[in-house]
């Protein structure tokens, strides 16, 4: 019995860390990119979510670029799925493990700095020769800094705009080079291409909340302003954003409640494309929407033009996001990292990544350059030259420190509002009275 | 003598050391499993509900402030237990008594119940996102098939999962649709209610009814009683449906699906408020306890034990 006593502990030891090995192995799928790994280069380890067929190999080329280019440094992208990459980051980061380079929401950057789970890039840019931050968006550039120094570079960017169909405009009388430039124009252009028989309609000019936020029509009209000032100070309940949303649920309720809601869940059941088919005359909507248009949309006339203005003169101001590149506090080899966001970054992969899949870049030249790119269509080029001009009056709403989960107390509202329980007035009161409390309760 | 005896209990006592160390090796796995992954995170987490952990920057001590926050200004709080106890209150004995009469249906000697047991148990295979992804297409207000169906009847049916007063019920159908797992249970019990009970029964004139009542009934309590207190304790915890089924784990329309769960994570992982989502995972902890306390202590009342009281 004492005999077989160790060797039995032995295998079950063993058995143990077997299993053990095995479900810490299931981590991130990773690949390597580029040729194999030189002798002695520094190898960083880069998290995106872009494992789709068209973002792969386009992501996938800039850094095999990247590694043919120098020899210390090498990278390895390691894809990690959309709902899993930032949690599993913050777990990497926590327990001091973090992979070097990871891929995320720019509207949170601050609150990231803020927690150490983000390096400080400031030292880095510093040590440059050229003013790295010359080269992003202004308003990209501010989401990036805390205290006055920078934890990420801008990758990619996006701003909301207004398709419409030419074709549709030409059956209503409109001119279609001429599209629809204030809310009342906007109105007075949907009603003409209204065309409905009974419950069943033809045609709807259009719906301010499909594939829009009420968000982007509050700040529309509320100068630019999100529903926090610079200061941080709560401003959900202001004169304009009240009008904003009492506009909203007129065109509610001259659509009809229950129609929207039939189409909605139809569109959400997959059904062709309403834009494409005509259902909808007129769409705001993330211009990235052009890329889909471009491979769907056939022989449809379709133009692009920037989100109508509350009134002459307020400003067509429109609302954006976008993605940075970031390195997790406690990476092991910040130095070489760097390289390789600052890399990223710089006009020519950037300008790669947006002629391969087009996307709005967050470095200013190379939309310039796509926006007259020779590989483009004159359609893909028209629409980087709106999307760089429209960056102009696009907005950002980084998620501010005191609040950061606050839609969830402000969504219940807007929702309340758009079912018709409380008045627009009464529902943004109301929250900006619950956001104020949250704020409060944070500063604690 | 005394030699010869000593040398024994030696060996009786190396022997019981043995036998001992045996079974501690083979209990081991649990042991270091429940204290690593179990014992250790969750004495972790009564001591972070104390601080205002944030995950990577910090964890100083607060005192009760966090369970004091909850009770005092967090609004969500209040609206995420609500919804929890309504999604409980309906969970509980609905998928009691549909178990019970499904398993009792499936129970009968007729030909082919085995295929309908094997239908009816068929739900209870499929888990996860999938189903969820294929109710919210069942539950579309325009298209779905159970708008359909009603519509055949004349019945307009509700936007469901876009009306906060539909959400709710929406899941709790949802929940129903699988409660093949639970049916098996009592299935196997009412197999084992002897027979002869029934033929006493019947011979003195007890009907279909009277015989479900007094006889199935109190023969099966004791997995009623295990049904309850698990399914109790497992509708506390929903989180996944809320996650999967609304927009990005936004707690639905008017946070009509912002249940505990999803209120606790969205704390934990939106806004790093770690200390907060442990300090509410303790009061869930409490909240269970106490309503599993209760059914213990109320059990003896009418959890029927063959061969008495245990």
């Amino acid at each position: 019995m004492k005999r077989s006593f160790k060797p039995a502990l032995l295998s079950l030891l063993i058995g143990t860390g077997a299993v053990l090995s095995a479900c810490g192995g299931q981590g991130g799928v990773a690949e390597n990119s580029g040729a194999g790994v030189p002798d002695e280069a520094v190898e960083i380890e880069f998290w995106t979510f872009w494992g789709s067929e068209q973002r792969r190999p386009v992501i996938e080329e800039i850094i095999a670029d990247f590694n043919n280019m120098q020899d210390e440094i090498h990278v390895r992208h390691v894809y990690q799925p959309w709902g899993d990459i930032w949690t599993k980051s913050l777990a990497a980061v926590a327990a001091g493990n973090p992979p070097d380079v990871v891929i995320q929401d720019i509207n949170t950057v601050r609150q990231r700095a803020d927690a150490n789970q983000a390096m400080n890039l400031q030292e880095f840019i510093d040590q440059e020769e050229e003013e790295v931050q010359e080269r992003f968006y202004p308003h990209l550039w501010e989401a990036v800094v805390h205290e006055e120094d920078a934890y990420a570079l801008p990758f990619n960017t996006d701003t909301q705009v207004l398709f419409y169909n030419k074709d549709l405009y030409e059956e209503a009388g409109l001119d279609p080079n001429s599209p629809p430039s204030t809310w009342d124009e906007l109105e007075e252009y949907a009603k003409a291409l209204d065309e409905r028989d009974g419950d069943h309609w033809e045609t709807i000019g259009f719906y301010p909340l499909w594939n829009l936020g009420p968000d982007i029509w509050a700040l529309n009209a509320d100068n630019g302003n999100t529903w926090f000032d610079e200061d941080g100070n709560v401003t959900i309940h202001t004169p304009e954003k009240v009008e904003a949303l009492e506009w909203v649920v007129e065109w509610q309720e001259r659509i009809g409640r229950d129609t929207i809601n039939r189409y909605e869940a139809e569109f959400g059941d997959g059904m062709a494309d309403p834009f494409i088919s005509g259902l909808v005359a007129m769409r705001g909507q993330n211009i990235n929407y052009y890329s889909s248009l471009k491979d769907n949309a056939g022989e449809l006339n379709f133009g692009v033009a920037p989100l109508p203005e509350k009134e002459s003169g307020s400003g067509h101001y429109s609302w954006g996001g976008g993605f940075v590149a970031e390195i997790p506090y406690g990476a092991e080899n910040p130095e070489a990292s760097w390289e390789f966001i600052n890399y990223l970054t710089d006009q020519a992969p950037q300008e790669y990544w947006g002629l391969n899949g087009f996307d709005v870049m967050a470095n200013m030249e190379a939309n310039e350059a796509l926006a007259e790119h020779p590989d483009l269509s004159d359609e893909g080029r028209m629409v980087y030259d709106l999307a760089h001009m429209n960056l102009d009056v696009t907005v950002l709403a980084p998620v501010p420190l005191d609040a950061p989960d606050y839609h969830s107390l402000l969504n219940p509202n807007i929702d309340e509002i758009m079912l018709g329980k409380v008045s627009p007035e009464e529902g943004l009161s109301q929250a900006q009275e619950a956001v104020e409390d949250l704020v409060e309760q944070n500063q604690q | 003598m005394g030699g010869k005896i000593k040398v024994k209990k030696k060996t009786t006592m190396s022997m019981r050391r043995r036998e001992s160390l045996w079974g501690l090796l083979f209990i081991s796995p649990f042991i270091i499993g429940f204290t690593v992954f179990l014992l250790g995170p969750m004495l972790f987490s009564l001591i972070g509900s104390f601080t205002n952990y944030n995950i990577t920057s910090r964890m100083d001590f607060i005192g009760f402030r966090n369970y004091e926050q909850m009770f005092t200004a967090d609004r969500l709080f209040w609206t995420s237990l609500y919804n929890t106890l309504y999604y409980v209150a309906f969970i509980v004995p609905l998928t009691a008594v549909g178990a019970i009469l499904m398993a009792v249906l499936l129970n009968q000697k007729i030909k082919g119940i085995k295929a309908f047991r094997t239908i009816f148990y068929l739900p209870a295979v499929l888990s996860g996102v999938a189903v969820y992804i294929l109710w919210m297409q069942l539950l579309s207000p325009s298209t779905g098939l159970i708008n359909t169906v009603l519509s055949w009847f004349q019945i307009q049916g509700p936007a469901w999962l876009f009306d906060p007063d539909w959400t709710k019920p929406a899941l709790v159908i949802m929940r129903l649709w699988s409660i093949g797992g639970t049916m098996l249970l009592y299935l196997a019990t009412l197999q084992n209610v002897p027979g002869q009970l029934y033929e006493s029964a019947e011979l003195d004139g007890a009907n279909a009814f009277q015989r479900f009542w007094h006889i199935t009934l109190p023969m099966i309590t004791p997995i009623v009683f295990f049904d309850v207190v698990t399914t109790t304790i497992g509708a506390f915890q929903i989180f996944q449906e809320a996650y999967v089924m609304t927009e990005s784990g936004t707690g639905g329309p008017a946070n009509s699906l912002l249940f505990y769960n999803l209120h606790m994570w969205n704390k934990a992982f939106v806004a790093f408020d770690m200390g907060y989502a442990m300090a509410m995972s303790w009061i869930l902890f409490i909240i269970i306890l106490i309503l599993t306390i209760i059914n213990l202590k109320l059990a003896p009342r009418w959890v029927h034990y063959e061969g008495g009281q245990r």
